[in-house]
């Protein structure tokens, strides 16, 4: 399993596609599939969104997160981090960004490559390049 | 006067800052606090500070609580701390005076490093959300960041938690 993580619109779907030959229209995106295509996905984009869709359809995302690193073992998973500012006035934002939160550290753990990307630099903070 | 090994532990929301601050004291033999900073007020309030001094006696750690004057927490000499967190006590301190929270809190946090063998300072990154709050919200904002920035020239070592990964900043990994 690989992730790769960082702020909006950093380069993480180039790096997924320069790093691992993906093309963006193969990936699964968080935004819109249905839950059940994660299982079978190569890629999945934008997970974070996933997360707050899962939220909001009363599904439980970090059971949903561990069941998918069980399942899917070889994925790469797109997605923002968004934990990095004020404390949410409204009780849902805060639990999304918790929710989030645990998420990433679970798929951070199982995957034997991190990327961060910022500025469109990668760097790997788990993990080393694929050898070429 | 004790001038003991100081880290600062950054990160987002529930990306591991706490799990690290716990495993860098794993293997400290002496007295372990943990001292919250949470204030009284709120719904919330109570039950998270009854909760915090639960979790502490689990873990083998002595629970404190001190929203304001952090200097003045007691502590015995030679003892391991964690501070949980850095950028709630700022929001307390400058219900008090709003411009010089962070002076007060610096010359608190050297106070425990006179006590204090291994000093963890957990803070927060509440600067990068891109959105532009109320005038008090970025004066907060702002002195978050002065803290962390300030504390990072004398700290020994700042570890920034990425979704679980520690990643060195200043100094090494414990």
């Amino acid at each position: 399993m690989k992730m790769i993580i960082g702020g909006a619109y950093q380069g993480k779907i180039r790096c997924a596609c320069e790093y691992f030959g993906f093309k963006e229209s193969e990936m699964v995106n968080g935004s819109i599939c249905d839950f059940e295509e994660v299982f079978a996905a190569r890629c999945i984009k934008s997970y974070h969104k996933l997360i707050s869709r899962l939220l909001a359809e009363g599904v439980d995302p970090v059971a949903f997160t561990e069941k998918l690193c069980e399942a899917n073992k070889d994925v790469v998973i797109i997605m923002d981090e968004i934990g990095c500012g004020i404390v949410p006035v409204e009780k849902a934002e805060r639990l999304r960004r918790e929710a989030t939160g645990r998420c990433g550290c679970i798929i951070a753990e199982k995957s034997d490559t991190v990327i961060r990307v910022i500025c469109g630099i990668p760097s790997f903070i788990k993990g080393a390049p694929p050898q070429v | 006067m004790v001038i003991g090994m100081i880290t600062l532990v950054t990160g987002g929301t529930r990306c591991g800052k706490a799990k690290y601050a716990e495993s860098v004291l794993d293997s400290f033999e002496g007295r372990k606090y943990c001292i919250a900073t949470m204030g009284h007020s709120g719904d919330e309030a109570g039950g998270v500070i009854a909760r915090h001094y639960m979790l502490c006696k689990d873990k083998n750690f002595i629970a404190l609580n001190q929203p304001r004057d952090i200097g003045a927490s007691r502590i015995e000499e030679g003892c391991g701390v964690i501070l949980e967190c850095l950028d709630l006590l700022c929001l307390n301190e400058m219900y008090l005076g709003a411009d010089s929270a962070a002076d007060r809190i610096i010359g608190g946090i050297k106070k425990l490093a006179e006590k204090a063998a291994e000093l963890v300072i957990v803070t927060n990154e509440v600067g990068s959300d891109g959105i532009n709050y109320s005038h008090d919200t970025m004066n907060f904002i702002r002195q978050v960041a002065e803290l962390n920035s300030r504390i990072a020239v004398f700290a020994d070592n700042v570890i920034e938690c990425v979704y679980g990964i520690p990643i060195v900043r200043k100094g090494v990994l414990r």
